[in-house]
């Protein structure tokens, strides 16, 4: 984990760099399963952020980068799994971290207003770490999935330089690799702040 | 805006509390071996958990009573509970039971460097020196072996293969908590319905 640090550190140091006709926006990110992921981790997770920098190429359409962390974790109860003619009885941790990197655009229906919707699509990749934990082991399974992740949302203006941000997406990582053998799909709930510079 | 990443980390999951959580019960048994056919079994009095040997002699060193004790009564009763009598070595029991518990204690040392975030100045480093750390801990596992001692004549090098193993394997605390072993062994039984006769 230690590792990631100084990659989000860069990431943030340099997307504030990027000012001019812009707009950087750091939201708290709940995370709620989908498909695969859901059978593996059924609850829903309330660890998360992401950041998104926009240009302006139009005075509607932003372009720019998006990045996300959301961690899912369920602890189960103490369970008998059997393979064959052996058993194994103990409790599982299960972790799974998913880091979407995506290029994006976004489309403003209402630029300037105080309320201003949008939507967007990002295409990138979903690199997603899955650990299993029993006893003093752990299964790690890795994949960078091809990801596609549509988002609705809207900014709230509360300063001239400073809006609420708010926004849906569904982080669609389609199956890579051969460690997880089906997508890796979850939906966020975004809140967080957009900080624009005209 | 740099101590956003610290803060995502204090947020990680926090995975095992206790040390039970950790405890695993494993077990797997010959397909091929008719347990239905036996109903006495024979099991020593001791348990071992070391072998020393010193000038080509051989000496076992054994648990003490205290602790042996509860765990021997724990595998009787199960035992029973699945409806074998328990003879003695030298009244031609059908299998033998041998429990042995050994400890094992890992050694490792980590070391790295601490981190420090300009923050605000805009960039991010370590502090020097290093530290280093040495850290062990200490696994306990309880085996339990059936076989048939009758089969051994079969057997190119007089052995006879194990009909069932039961292990469990836990973090080794200091507090000789033997609920957990007691647990354990209630747990080796509820996986191997096969060896219920009655």
């Amino acid at each position: 984990m230690k590792k990631l640090l100084p990659i989000l550190a860069i990431i943030l140091v340099t997307c504030g760099a990027l000012n001019a006709q812009s707009n950087f926006t750091v939201a708290y990110s709940m995370g709620f399963a989908s498909g695969d992921l859901a059978d593996f981790v059924s609850q829903a997770s309330f660890r998360g952020a992401t950041m998104e920098f926009r240009k302006m190429v139009q005075p509607n359409v932003g372009v720019g980068l998006t990045f996300g962390w959301n961690v899912f974790y369920e602890e189960l109860s103490r369970e008998s799994y059997t393979v064959g003619a052996s058993t194994l009885t103990g409790k599982q941790f299960r972790y799974s971290n998913h880091f979407p990197m995506l290029l994006g655009g976004t489309y403003y229906l209402s630029p300037g207003e105080k309320f201003n919707p949008f939507v967007g699509l990002g295409i990138g990749t979903i690199y997603t770490r899955r650990n299993t934990d029993m006893n003093l082991y752990t299964v790690e399974q890795e994949a960078w999935n091809f990801a596609l992740q549509p988002e609705v949302g809207f900014l709230y203006s509360v300063t001239d330089g400073a809006a609420l941000f708010v926004s849906g997406r569904f982080n669609q990582g389609f199956k890579a690799g051969n460690e997880l053998e089906s997508d890796q799909s979850f939906f966020t709930l975004n809140v967080g702040f957009s900080f624009m510079n005209q | 805006m740099a101590a956003l990443p610290v803060v995502l980390l204090s947020c990680y999951p926090a995975g095992p509390e206790y040390v039970e959580d950790l405890d695993v019960t494993y077990t797997t048994y010959d397909q091929d071996f008719d347990f239905q056919s036996k109903s006495t079994y024979a099991m020593p009095d001791q348990i071992v958990i070391d072998v020393e040997i010193e000038d080509g002699d051989t000496t076992y060193v054994y648990m003490k009573d205290i602790f042996a004790d509860p765990i021997l009564a724990a595998i009787e009763d199960n035992m029973l509970a699945k409806g074998w009598e328990r003879v003695g070595i030298h009244q031609d029991p059908e299998v033998l039971v041998t429990p042995a518990a050994i400890s094992s204690t890992t050694y490792f040392y980590t070391y790295w460097y601490d981190w420090w975030y300009g923050g605000w100045y805009g960039g991010w480093g370590w502090y020097y020196p290093p530290s280093y750390t040495v850290s062990s801990y200490t696994t306990g596992t309880m085996i339990i072996t059936m076989a048939d001692p009758n089969v051994e004549d079969d057997s190119p090098i007089n052995q006879s293969e194990t009909a069932w193993v039961a292990a469990a394997n836990g973090l080794f605390t200091g507090d000789y908590d033997l609920s957990r072993v007691t647990r354990a062994i209630d747990e080796m039984f509820d996986q191997s319905p096969y060896l219920k006769l009655n």
